[in-house]
């Protein structure tokens, strides 16, 4: 497996489309590997009783996807080392997460990816991701 | 709240900025491969120097590194949590509570930003100290008047290294429209259904045009049937000769584009953005405002040749749709 | 009885509330403090008021304005449908009433929460049947939603056309936002804004930035219309009408009128323009300063054309040349204008006008004359000419 070089991405460059589906399973699942057992994240009945249809995606689960769907793209090498989130709408079981990445800017060695997560009840997440990557 | 009781509840929302939250937490595991391995499922994620020795060892890293967004789940309170907290455990819990007692009812995660220093290695503990940054003014949001509230987590380990941070905005507000909630009965109707694009109403001037759409899939055009004058939209006489009776022809599809938007903000349920609107002449000369598909942004040229689709949403609601012509 | 509107009406008095994004009072505060404050400027009591005009859109019906306020005995009344395309109407209607006598002292008004409260930047949505919401389904299903979305299709077709750039629109938002800086009043008083700022304002329907948009805020004005004859013996410096008029232009819709052959143009404005005119006697070169309707920026450019300070396409070139600054040869929006001083719906920027006409803008050029001051772009519309008395 190789890694991009910054000096290898342009501007606006697109990182390929992923559609995740989300089940029951991945929130729960999700959550408790994050240790979140807030309620609202694996008990739909709780959910329910703050007005939501199900039980929700929590955020840690969501930084988990975006964060292998750009090291996915960009190369085991690449290093994580900074992640911006504005949190959107919530992301339920059912819901198909539409993410999409793309090459905010580039500086020498350094990267900033901007991905998005948007399902049917609009968006999801906006990501900022700066990475490190070889030389 | 009288602007006592407010200048009150300001003064003792600000007597918690500078606080530690509570004593600092330790994480209750060392860094560790099953946790690791359970995270990775979860996500998706198949990183070879989180997985296993020998992938590690064909990477920067050189040996099992943990994913650096999990950072956080090291020091998560875990089982606990899910007992919720009605009676405070600690400052931040006090914070919300106190707000919550004043009409701040609801809660919204914002925004987060997280700094890794550098990836974990395995055996080391995590050890985290979060403290009450900032609070904002008191500022009006699309979900309510409220507080936007940051915490700062400082991360080390076990020898005092650090880790990395973390900043988490929350909005704590008094909701202007409160959410629906399940009755104590468990009316599951009182529940938020899945958002779509908003349906235009179905009065006499305009039904029958959307019921054509759907029956017939096809962009029906208005026609006196005095003078034979086209109109779009529909309205209910022709304006050239004042007859009220019409009938329609179908637009053949074909169509140029007159000018566009690319809309970004603000974004509605239902609708996925950006958005490419449209204003486009049909080859029989009426005009119309649709929306363009299939085409990427820096292709949308006005004047170009596009072609009509009937397009047809999740939930079974059709839509004439234009996308470039082939 | 008069047969036009020319020099038959004055503004003898203006008020305005604090504006902020929170008022934390009702609407009906908001308007009634408003109309007191036109009131007292104008330097008469409550009871001599006998007319009330304001927005269709307005939720402080007129009676109520009139029991809080101390309003007795009314003989006219009306509402003025469009949103912003009311403003120069309530005049309108206010010097019809006092120039036949129906009414001596009218009070016109907008007061709205427009932050904290029902928010139109948040777009349409509804579920009664009316023509309005009918008109408004051709546009919501395919996602043309807000006002800034309709403004841009109109807008991007204007610039493809003219060769205008998202320069000459920062010309726009730039020199407004540099008045607000003397305007204590103004929501972006201490706000300074630069190129960068304006470029890197993110994008909100192609090609309007969030800088080419005017702002939401909670707050109300108020003007009082009586003749200029009246208006002798009250306190203030009256601005008096020259001309003042609707406008709705053929194939007229409320924001969407997409059907007309030539979109890089606005028929409504220039039809206003070509009644102020005749009425008034006056001509683009007799305006020395102007408070032209600024939701949006490329709106402003248009207008400039449509009322003839330049030709057709010209205006990227006019604005470029700081003709809208203090010193230039069109001060506009000296307040700042819908961008940076309040989203009051247009009313506000009657008020400038008639500070500009007394000499008491924050931003006063020398030697005003004649003002110039419009009202909603891309929706049924008007405008007026103030001179001095």
């Amino acid at each position: 497996m190789t890694t991009l070089k910054a000096n290898e991405l342009e501007t606006g460059q697109a990182l390929p489309d992923l559609d995740f589906k989300t089940t029951t399973t991945v929130v729960a699942g999700g959550a408790i590997a994050s240790r979140d057992y807030t309620p609202v994240h694996h008990d739909k009945a709780a959910a329910i009783s703050q007005g939501l249809p199900d039980m929700f995606m929590n955020i840690l689960t969501t930084q988990g996807i975006c964060s292998r769907y750009v090291t996915d793209w960009a190369g085991p090498d690449a290093i994580v080392t900074r992640v911006k989130t504005k949190l959107g709408g919530p992301n339920m079981p059912g819901d198909t997460l539409k993410i999409r990445g793309k090459v905010l800017s580039t500086d020498g060695d350094a990267a900033e990816i901007e991905v998005t997560g948007n399902n049917a009840w609009g968006n999801h997440v906006t990501a900022t991701f700066s990475l490190r990557l070889p030389a | 709240m009288s602007d006592e009781k407010k200048q009150a509840l300001e003064a003792e929302i600000r007597s918690y900025v500078g606080k530690p939250i509570g004593p600092e937490v330790i994480g209750r595991d060392p860094v560790n491969e099953p946790m690791i391995r359970q995270w990775c499922d979860a996500m998706g994620e198949s990183h070879p120097a989180y997985l296993d020795v020998d992938g590690a060892k064909g990477t920067v890293h050189g040996e099992i590194v943990a994913p650096p967004t999990m950072l956080q789940a090291w020091v998560m309170e875990g089982w606990d949590m899910h007992e919720g907290y009605d009676e405070p455990k600690n400052e931040q819990h006090r914070l919300h509570k106190l707000l919550a007692d004043n009409g701040y009812t609801g809660v919204l995660g914002t925004n987060t930003e997280e700094n890794y220093t550098r990836y974990l290695k395995l055996g080391e503990t995590v050890k985290a100290l979060t403290v009450i940054d900032e609070i904002s003014e008191e500022k009006a949001t699309g979900a309510g008047i409220g507080y936007f509230i940051t915490t700062k987590t400082a991360f080390e380990n076990q020898d005092g290294e650090e880790l990395g941070s973390m900043s988490f905005r929350v909005l704590r507000f008094k909701p202007a429209n409160p959410q629906p909630t399940a009755s104590a009965a468990g009316g599951e109707e009182a529940v938020a259904q899945k958002p779509s694009r908003i349906k235009p109403p179905m009065g006499h001037d305009n039904g029958w045009w959307w019921e054509r759409v759907a029956d017939d899939g096809v962009i029906p055009i208005q026609r006196c049937t005095s003078c034979e004058k086209l109109r779009h939209p529909p309205r209910p006489m022709c304006d050239g000769c004042g007859h009220q009776g019409f009938d329609s022809i179908d637009a053949s599809g074909k169509a140029t584009l007159t000018t566009y938007t690319v809309v970004h903000y603000p974004q509605f349920p239902g609708y996925e953005y950006p958005i490419i609107s449209i204003i486009v002449d049909l080859e029989e000369g009426e005009r119309m405002a649709s929306s363009l598909i299939d085409c990427e942004r820096e292709d949308v040229k006005i004047g170009m040749a596009l072609e009509a689709v009937i397009h047809e949403d999740d939930d079974g609601f059709k839509i004439p749709l234009f996308k470039p012509a082939s | 009885m008069p047969t036009t509107l020319h020099n038959e009406a004055a503004i003898a008095g203006i008020g305005q509330t604090a504006y902020s994004k929170n008022s934390g009072v009702s609407e009906l505060q908001l308007a009634t403090e408003a109309v007191r404050a036109a009131i007292d400027d104008a330097g008469i009591h409550p009871s001599e008021v006998d007319g009330l005009v304001t927005y269709t859109m307005d939720s402080s019906d007129e009676v109520e304005v009139a029991r809080t306020v101390g309003i007795g005995d009314m003989t006219y009344w009306s509402q003025v449908n469009y949103g912003g395309g009311a403003a120069v109407g309530l005049i309108t209607h206010a010097a019809m009433a006092v120039a036949t006598g129906q009414a001596k002292n009218v009070v016109v008004y907008r007061a709205l929460n427009g932050r904290s409260g029902q928010r139109m930047g948040q777009g349409v949505s509804g579920n009664i049947i009316s023509s309005d919401l009918i008109h408004w389904s051709w546009y919501m299903p395919f996602g043309l939603l807000t006002p800034a979305s309709w403004i841009a299709l109109q807008a991007n077709l204007y610039m493809e056309k003219y060769g205008a750039t998202s320069e000459h629109l920062a010309h726009v938002a730039i020199t407004q936002r540099m008045h607000a800086q003397n305007n204590p009043n103004a929501a972006m008083y201490g706000k300074p804004m630069t190129m960068d700022d304006y470029m890197n304002s993110r994008m909100v329907c192609e090609p309007l930035r969030l800088f080419d948009c005017c702002q939401e805020d909670d707050g109300g004005v108020a003007l009082l219309i009586t003749t200029p004859e009246r208006a002798k013996d009250m306190k203030q410096k009256p601005a008096v009408m020259r001309a003042v008029t609707q406008a709705s232009f053929e194939g007229q819709e409320q924001m969407t009128s997409f059907y007309r052959d030539d979109l890089a143009a606005l028929p409504e404005m220039e039809l206003a323009a070509k009644i102020v005119y005749e009425m008034s006697g006056l001509g683009p070169k007799d305006i020395d300063a102007s408070c032209l309707y600024d939701a949006f920026t490329p709106e402003i450019l248009m207008q400039l054309e449509a009322f003839g300070f330049c030709g057709k396409g010209e205006a990227k070139d006019f604005v470029t040349a700081d003709s809208l600054t203090i010193g230039g040869a069109l001060p506009n929006n000296t307040h700042g204008g819908l961008l940076s001083e309040a989203y009051m719906h247009g009313v506000n920027n009657i008020a400038e006008g008639v500070r500009l006409i007394r000499g008491e803008s924050c931003n006063q050029p020398e030697n005003v004359e004649h003002v110039l001051v419009t009202s909603g772009v891309g929706v049924p519309t008007g405008a007026v000419i103030f001179g001095q008395a």
